[in-house]
């Protein structure tokens, strides 16, 4: 039976074991990759900022407590790395208007229009709004776990997921009405 | 099923979808591999101008502990009189390089925050 996430963790911090930490990176890298793809809507710095995130993680590794799942452990991490690289780019707004420049312009358009509709429509939403939405709808988190990553009041996490939520859906109704 | 269910269903699906090439082996495998060498393998750029300032450090201090211990005035009672008798200058000289090296050693492994 595969060790769980909780005793791969206990194997790290006691023995700084990398490889432990390996199958702990192989089972959640799609999570953290995914997520950070669909916040800052570039593949190359999603995944420079996603390895940081597991650095990150197993450097402070003695800190996950499990209480909560490591899954929304490891999301607060990555959230943390992607605030980090938004700040370092001065503000937000500014590293926002670098991303909403056009899909993925820098690479190759991939055989996937569903990606590029839904990296379109999730332009469309408030940094505060796709984070939310992200989290819930991409990583599978509840929304309370959600808040806890993101340290936003749960309340607020709950109206951005709904007002995200709304965007979207319009977004697509419009777009399928364009094509009829 | 609603028509909020229905959309919900349907944003799940499409998340699942742009996540599905991250899924596969190769990727999955590379990336987890490129974590791991890197956590064994630290930023030697930094290792080295770390070090190097490090040993620069030292190697300045190190020309200025002749002055330093040549003009000290011994006491001679208490804690620092006993170091004194038990340490040659030289051992001395050696503690403060030691030190200086354990500083770097303490600094190296940190990450830039």
């Amino acid at each position: 039976m595969a060790a769980s996430d909780e005793e791969l963790t206990a194997l790290v911090v006691a023995t700084r074991n990398s490889a432990a930490f390996g199958e702990l990176v192989r089972r959640h890298q799609t999570l953290v990759r995914s997520m950070l793809q669909r916040m800052c809507r570039n593949h190359a710095l999603a995944d420079d900022l996603a390895q940081d995130t597991f650095i990150r993680a197993f450097e402070k590794i003695g800190s996950f407590k499990g209480t909560g799942s490591f899954k929304s452990w490891l999301c607060s991490i990555a959230y943390t790395e992607f605030l980090k690289s938004a700040r370092k780019r001065k503000s937000a707004d500014r590293l926002l208007e670098q991303y909403q420049q056009g899909v993925e312009e820098s690479e190759a358009p991939r055989d996937m229009g569903n990606v590029v509709d839904l990296d379109r429509a999730l332009a469309t939403l408030k940094d505060e709004e796709r984070v939310a939405v992200v989290m819930c709808y991409s990583c599978g988190m509840s929304h309370s776990e959600a808040a806890e990553a993101t340290g936003m009041p749960l309340g607020t996490v709950k109206s951005h997921v709904n007002r995200g939520r709304a965007k979207l859906q319009a977004f697509f109704t419009e777009a399928e009405v364009t094509v009829r | 099923m609603t028509m909020e269910d229905a959309f919900d269903a349907r944003l799940k699906a499409a998340f699942a979808a742009a996540a599905k090439p991250l899924e596969e082996d190769k990727s999955a495998d590379a990336f987890a591999q490129s974590v791991i060498a890197k956590l064994n393998n630290p930023d030697r750029k930094r290792v080295l101008i770390l070090g190097g300032a490090g040993s620069t450090g030292s190697a300045i201090a190190g020309t200025q502990l002749e002055s330093i211990f040549g003009g000290l005035q011994v006491p001679t009672e208490g804690l620092l009189a006993n170091a004194s008798f038990l340490m040659a200058p030289e051992t001395m000289a050696a503690a403060a390089m030691a030190i200086a090296a354990g500083m770097v050693a303490l600094v190296l492994p940190r990450r830039i925050a």
